[in-house]
């Protein structure tokens, strides 16, 4: 039966774990992310789960014994943070490259120095490039769906990739929030079994996997590697839709929150949006034509989708919770990528935010809405860039 | 050219650059990618084989033969220029080269 509960979004993450039990799982400790892998350990330690656990010696290690035990045919899961995840930076694009679909829980936290635990974006947007499928949840509830979907969206046969599904760090997964547990045995019969490709453990079949590419064939596998990402967006939306009709909660590629006729809209990522919502409304009271559009899946990234959500709209606030340093922020670039063939552009902007965990309040996201208005009543935007909240600005 | 040695569109190739056969390094030519050749000189050839042993390519074709003496040996047959990357051991590490009198393998300029 599905069960709620008041439980904590690494809480939350451990129970999809134990729902999916995976064949192995490989994995280093670090703040926010490890109690994900120790729940999941209690639960390998009491029989509830079939899977190997390996406790390996670095976050390398974790990624590449993912790697071997995913090309041996099993479904592998991990979780991380941050400076864990940079150190199987190698093996994070080896693992898409030779199309692994690995599971991973990135609870997003700020890259060192100085060190810091919480939550910021940085982590998650580095690898961007990597060729891994991004999801990103708001709160507990998104985060634990995304996961159980994750494994039916890589294991796709046109798909084949891996997955890291995101939420905040200590924001979700260290604060307690009410939600729902589905059933064991539909989520089992949901994400299904994983179907080997070319298995190392097929031994009627010997393959090898790793091997080397030159100039003659390099850009072919890329290219290969590419279509199984436009691919996965269909196959994003299909295990969506299937998920909606067996669980009741629909998901699409990114959240549309009042944008029907909003004229100024903030996009954004992950547990802010809850608070956006908050200031959307109270701001609809009185008025104010505002909307948020939540980011969902970053990575295959839904240009004309996206495209479509805004066109109408007067100005668009792009909220990043990480910086390219030198660059405006990553998911501004996507945003500005999307509009710039729209023919009646909106105003666009990028702000920064709450790296290294710095809060938002609701009336700092107040703030942000209101200065979007001045620049909307003058025609034009002063600071295309800036960091909010910062002392000394 | 067979179709076993067309190189494939993106579309063709199995998932993650796997190799799905045994010892299919034989089917690639590395003979493209030689700058300079060895030419083998049959006639200054004593078969050795210290070529076909230095050769990483597996270039150098041998044939059944006899010594001198009557014995059966393996010989030299010729170079195999699908395979030959023009790398140059075999005539550095020929001992009838090395001698300075005369050359098995000479190593010249590929003409372009």
């Amino acid at each position: 039966m599905p069960k709620n509960v008041a439980i904590t979004g690494n809480g939350a993450m451990a129970e999809a774990m134990r729902q999916i039990n995976p064949d192995v799982v490989a994995a280093f400790p670090i703040t926010p992310s490890t109690q994900v892998i120790e729940d999941f350990a209690k639960f390998v330690n009491d029989g509830k789960v079939d899977t190997e656990l390996i406790t390996v010696e670095s976050e390398h290690s974790a990624m590449s014994a993912c790697i071997g035990a995913s090309a041996a045919g099993g479904r592998v899961m991990t979780a991380t943070s941050s400076n864990g995840m940079a150190l199987m930076w190698e093996m994070l694009y080896i693992a898409a490259s030779m199309r692994q679909p690995v599971l991973m829980t990135l609870v997003n936290r700020a890259m060192s120095a100085p060190i810091n635990i919480h939550c910021d974006h940085g982590d998650s947007m580095g690898a961007r490039d990597a060729g891994w499928i991004q999801i990103y949840a708001e709160n507990h509830q998104e985060a634990y769906d995304n996961m159980i979907m994750a494994p039916v969206i890589g294991e796709n046969m046109d798909v084949r990739l891996p997955v890291m599904v995101c939420m905040d760090g200590f924001l979700i997964s260290h604060s307690v929030e009410t939600m729902q547990i589905e059933d064991d045995q539909q989520v089992s019969e949901f994400v299904g079994e994983k179907v080997p490709l070319n298995s190392l453990f097929d031994t009627d079949k010997p393959v090898s996997w790793g091997a080397l590419d030159l100039q003659d064939y390099y850009i072919e596998h890329r290219r290969g590697q590419l279509e199984a990402m436009y691919k996965a967006k269909s196959v994003i939306e299909d295990v969506s839709k299937r998920f909606a009709e067996q669980f009741g909660r629909k998901y699409d590629l990114f959240e549309s929150y009042r944008l029907e006729d909003a004229e100024r809209v903030i996009v954004a990522i992950n547990s802010v949006a809850g608070e956006l919502k908050e200031v959307v409304d109270e701001l609809r009271e009185q008025g104010e034509k505002v909307g948020l559009l939540k980011i969902r899946v970053f990575r295959p990234f839904p240009y004309e989708d996206i495209s479509k959500a805004l066109e109408g709209c007067k100005i668009v606030t792009v909220m990043d919770r990480s910086t390219s340093m030198g660059a405006y922020g990553p998911l501004f670039g996507e945003i500005s990528n999307a509009l710039y063939n729209l023919e009646d552009r909106p105003l666009l902007y990028n702000r920064t935010y709450g790296l290294g965990g710095r809060e938002m309040l609701l009336d700092d996201l107040k703030d942000v809405f209101q200065e979007s208005k001045d620049y909307l009543n003058n025609g034009k935007v002063e600071k295309i860039f800036d960091f909010l909240k910062v002392r000394g600005a | 050219m067979s179709d076993k040695y067309r190189l494939k569109n993106w579309q063709e190739l199995p998932f993650g650059g796997v190799i799905t056969e045994g010892g299919n390094a034989a089917d690639y030519e590395t003979g493209t990618w030689r700058t300079w050749r060895p030419v083998w000189k049959e006639e200054n050839c004593i078969h050795c084989l210290t070529c076909w042993v230095f050769c990483p390519e597996n270039a150098f074709a041998l044939k059944d033969g006899k010594t001198p003496g009557g014995k059966d040996r393996k010989e030299i047959r010729e170079i195999d220029y699908f395979y030959c990357k023009g790398c140059g051991l075999c005539a550095k590490e020929c001992p009838v080269n090395k001698k300075g009198k005369k050359e098995a393998v000479e190593f010249i300029r590929e003409e372009t």
